[in-house]
């Protein structure tokens, strides 16, 4: 059977479920069926010790880090490479230069066209994709063994010399555009957008990483060399190949493809602080809205904070898997969500607590005064020691299916090394989340969470669910018509109300 | 380096998937079982398949079978309402489950020793589902938040359920596996018990299960759990079929969306037709890859479409070639339909070329090849085979099919499918720009 991921997907399912812990069990009905007898649950069998996988690590003389993880199942061969080349670098007055410098990087080299590069990785029954996020771009790509060398080329040369040709600007400036427009009528989107942009400030970790209608249509040819010549560099970057080689073949073929890549200094990044965390309701008003989107959270810690495991761990309780109190009180007892996580996003000098759902929009007061409460109840009480056992119950068992594929086990690597983490703390993952105790949560709970300064963004029909927020005492919302939202400006507002004109862009010079 | 690789390597030098070693038996009350080893990780993989989709539902019933799939995690007779997750998170596990029009899957990923553990939680709800109304009640609510989330209050969100309802007359796969609001909400308890009793019994039922055990101890660990599940009825397969399309439809309608859209459909053949396999190929050569027809004419060349895609969607019953292109803002809808149907109507004419084929060969290598990545996706191969084609042996034996495939065949099929009787002409405009008296009737 041959099945691929398509934009009009039909399938449904359930989201990751997980129930919170009052799983008492259940008084039968009487409806039972009578012959099917009582039971235990089997006891497992016995289970094998689980170490981390090996890996090999070499770094180029360029400076290009790269990580062998070997694997002969199948005739395959991926690979990622990471530059530090996202929002967190972009010079503060050109938001989206990372995103949109991403997406040109395959649309034509010094020596290739658009074309010439998609009919390559094409033909060679391969793919290369290319992105950027909050700190860092991508080159991934996958491949038929028999094309690795042609893959690999082809990714060098575009993280490398990539041509930034007027046309292919006009024409990518013109889709980026266009999807905008389209993800201002997303309110999942808007919702993620505005609750990043409030908790962040003009830290470059608020910034829409795809830009603004606005910012994308000032960008320059000029802006887009300055950014590439700026940050990719061999040493500024980490690359990762995966599958059916020998290791010895894996780091040839790095060195053929990226060897002759120049070194050269990299700057710091430098940014403003995000603001401390201050009490915001914003309303994004959206008439007719089958569901309002709800995001509740603040500003919390870097993934390098000797706090994280904790306070993940206290997260994970809130609403990860293994305990997800929000899925407990919001989807299994009442029926008023179809998911609900909080989660810690975590980057390199800081990080937001988010906790994500979405209702009908009369139950919306409901929902958000259930979700504040949850929060509260997190830093007030300690957790419940058989929640914690939950969460790590979860996290450690699950340890032998994160690293199931190569890939994953390279991303677990990628990360270690991306951050400056321990690459021994991989070894020791397991241990270390079994000594954290509920004084621990209790403390970072207490330390971090700030329920009288959360940020709280709605999307939706505001008249379904705006006088009932002020009775449920949560006060004046910032009322923000849609029309109106302006991702790029302090206020969140258009200087000038009225219908948003679609920005004509700028020919490149 | 030079880019002239676009002659590719003949079909013959194309990297082959590693074979399945799997084992197949079936048990004395008919449950199906296919079970492969792989111990590369100490994990295993158990999905259990049920040959019940929304292509069984009733009308006035819409969204029953994948209502129900939600109730196969309130409780059975030692399990609790909600208890079977939280039983497989403890465990550092994973579940989940999903309907399709024509299968309702559940699946378990856990640490390899906890296999009798997840073979008896599928044999207690499997035997002995019992759900309140009081879940009951509010699982309905939970799927309607899921319909509201992934259809309604997306843009786009409905556009299958717009172009499924308009391309079909008869047959089920007219109507959306979530069901309508309406048709949820008329859902009741009995029926639920109806019908656990007709679809979820073990000669309805297969499981694949992958991973890291002894095949041995599994046949005698499945034997043991599934096997005292009582045989149910032989289940009922009537299924009203489409009747041909006789004249081409065209139709425009309106929806809340940002950008207007445009549609071309056909009605093709099953997924196991023989004509499927060149389906498939015609698929990848329009739309796989930046160097696809439909991405390379309406979205880079001429720069008319923000988005162009589409799907040969083969699955057990005949359904829809489908293309898609979302209007690029400066071009008119009409021209842009226009463009899409000439682009795809192009291959009865001119057939594809070498390279192409070629191309789209090596892209099903990749997909057979990448796709059996994780012991689930390796149950889901199995589980298909054995489910929808009844034939374990397409689960590797397919590859050679598409491998065959000649430009002949897929110009044959692209004639034999793409005719003016079996297309459906869409357009869907935005609200704001629509003319007044638009989205009525052909």
């Amino acid at each position: 059977m041959i099945r691929r991921a398509v934009a009009v997907g039909v399938s449904v399912g359930i989201a990751a479920m997980v129930v919170g812990t009052s799983v008492a069990m259940h008084a039968q009905s009487p409806a039972q069926p009578q012959s099917w007898p009582r039971m235990e649950m089997p006891a497992p069998l016995t289970a094998h010790p689980v170490p981390f996988p090996p890996y090999q690590i070499r770094t180029l003389p360029n400076g290009l880090q790269v990580l062998v993880v070997l694997h002969h199942e199948e005739p395959s061969v991926s690979f990622r490479l990471l530059v530090r080349a996202g929002a967190a670098q972009e010079p503060s007055g050109k938001p989206g230069v990372a995103s949109f410098a991403a997406t040109l990087l395959d649309q034509g080299t010094t020596t290739k066209s658009a074309e010439q590069i998609a009919d390559a990785i094409d033909a060679a029954g391969g793919e290369i994709a290319t992105g950027s996020d909050n700190e860092l771009a991508y080159v991934n790509g996958a491949v038929l063994k028999d094309r690795a060398d042609l893959a690999l080329g082809l990714a060098a040369d575009i993280a490398e010399h990539p041509a930034f040709a007027a046309e292919e600007i006009d024409r990518q400036r013109k889709q980026a555009l266009s999807s905008l427009e389209v993800s201002y009528d997303d309110p999942s989107y808007l919702a993620s957008a505005v609750f990043d942009r409030i908790v962040f400030g003009l830290h470059p970790y608020g910034r829409p990483n795809e830009g603004t209608q606005e910012s994308i249509a000032k960008l320059t040819r000029d802006d887009l060399v300055a950014f590439h010549r700026t940050w990719f560099a061999p040493n500024n970057a980490l690359l990762a190949i995966v599958g059916d080689l020998t290791t010895d073949e894996a780091f040839a073929a790095a060195d053929r493809a990226f060897g002759s890549w120049p070194r050269k200094d990299v700057p710091s990044p430098t940014s403003v602080e995000p603001p401390a965390p201050a009490r915001r309701l914003v309303i994004v008003d959206r008439p007719g809205s089958a569901q309002t989107e709800i995001r509740v959270g603040q500003l919390s810690i870097a993934r390098t904070s000797p706090d994280y495991l904790p306070f993940d761990l206290a997260v994970h309780v809130l609403g990860g898997e293994g305990a997800n109190r929000l899925f407990g009180v919001l989807r299994t007892d009442r029926g008023l969500t179809y998911g609900a996580e909080a989660e810690l996003h975590a980057y390199r000098t800081s990080g937001e607590l988010v906790a994500d759902t979405n209702t009908r929009s009369p139950q919306t007061g409901e929902v958000l005064r259930l979700i504040v409460e949850e929060i509260a109840r997190l830093k007030d009480e300690p957790v419940d020691p058989r929640e914690l056992r939950g969460a790590k119950d979860y996290i450690e068992g699950s340890f032998p299916i994160t690293i199931e594929t190569p890939s994953n086990i390279a991303l677990l690597v990628l990360n270690q090394l991306f951050y400056g983490l321990d690459l021994k703390d991989l070894q020791t993952f397991p241990q270390r989340v079994d000594r954290v105790s509920v004084a621990d949560l209790q403390r970072v709970a207490n330390l971090y969470l700030k329920p009288d300064a959360l940020t709280i963004v709605l999307v939706g029909d505001a008249s379904a669910f705006a006088d009932e927020l002020k009775a449920l005492g949560f006060g004046e919302a910032d009322r923000i018509p849609l029309a109106d939202l302006d991702l790029g400006s302090p206020t969140l507002r258009r200087p000038t109300s009225g219908p948003r004109p679609l920005p004509q862009p700028l020919r490149p010079r | 380096m030079a880019v002239c690789v676009s002659v590719a390597a003949a079909p013959t030098s194309v990297p082959r998937p590693t074979p399945f070693d799997y084992t197949m038996f079936t048990l004395d009350n008919g449950l199906r079982a296919v079970c492969l080893e792989d111990h590369s990780t100490p994990i295993v993989h158990l999905a259990v398949w049920y040959h019940v989709g929304s292509k069984d539902e009733k009308p006035g019933r819409t969204g029953f079978a994948h209502l129900f799939e939600h109730l196969m995690f309130k409780g059975s007779k030692n399990v609790g309402p909600d208890q079977h997750p939280s039983l497989i998170t403890s465990i550092g596990g994973q579940s989940n489950a999903f309907t399709d029009e024509d299968t309702t899957v559940f699946w378990e990923t856990v640490p390899a020793q906890y296999l009798p553990e997840v073979l008896w939680l599928e044999a207690d709800r499997m035997a002995s589902l019992d759900v309140s109304d009081e879940k009951f009640k509010t699982e309905r609510e939970v799927v309607k938040e899921e319909r509201r989330m992934r259809f309604e209050n997306v843009p786009y969100g409905t556009l299958s359920e717009i172009i499924d309802d308009k391309a079909f007359s008869t047959h089920p796969y007219k109507h959306q596996t979530i069901g309508t609001m309406a048709d949820l909400d008329a859902a009741t308890i009995d029926e639920v018990r109806a019908f656990h009793d007709t679809y979820y019994v073990p000669n309805d039922a297969t499981i694949a299960l992958v991973g890291d055990f002894d095949t041995a101890q599994a046949r005698d660990l499945i034997t043991r759990y599934l096997g005292p599940v009582p045989k149910g009825k032989p289940v009922p397969r009537d299924i009203p079929a489409e009747p041909p399309h006789t004249a081409e439809e065209r139709d425009t309608v309106t929806e809340p969306w940002p950008l207007p859209a445009v549609v071309v459909s056909y009605h093709i053949t099953y997924d196991g037709h023989p004509d499927s396999y060149p389906l498939h190929v015609l698929d990848k050569i329009l739309t796989d890859g930046d160097s696809s027809r439909l991405y390379r004419d309406l979205v880079y060349e001429k720069q008319m479409a923000v988005a162009a895609f589409g799907e040969a969607k083969l699955i057990e019953n005949p359904n829809l070639f489908y293309a898609v292109a979302i209007v690029q803002p400066g071009h008119k809808p009409e021209d842009v339909l226009q463009e899409l149907e000439t682009t795809i109507d192009r291959v009865k004419t001119d057939g594809v070329t070498p390279d192409e084929l070629n191309r789209a060969k090596r892209q099903f290598a990749r997909d057979y090849v990448f796709g059996r990545d994780t012991d689930q996706e390796k149950a889901l191969q199995l589980a298909h085979a054995v489910v929808i084609h009844n034939d374990i042996k397409t689960a590797d034996g397919e590859f050679d099919l598409f491998q065959n495939v000649t430009a002949a065949d897929v110009q044959r099929v692209a004639r034999t499918y793409f005719t003016p009787e079996s297309r459906m002409l869409l357009t869907i405009l935005p609200r704001a720009v629509a003319p007044a008296r638009s989205g009525g009737g052909k």
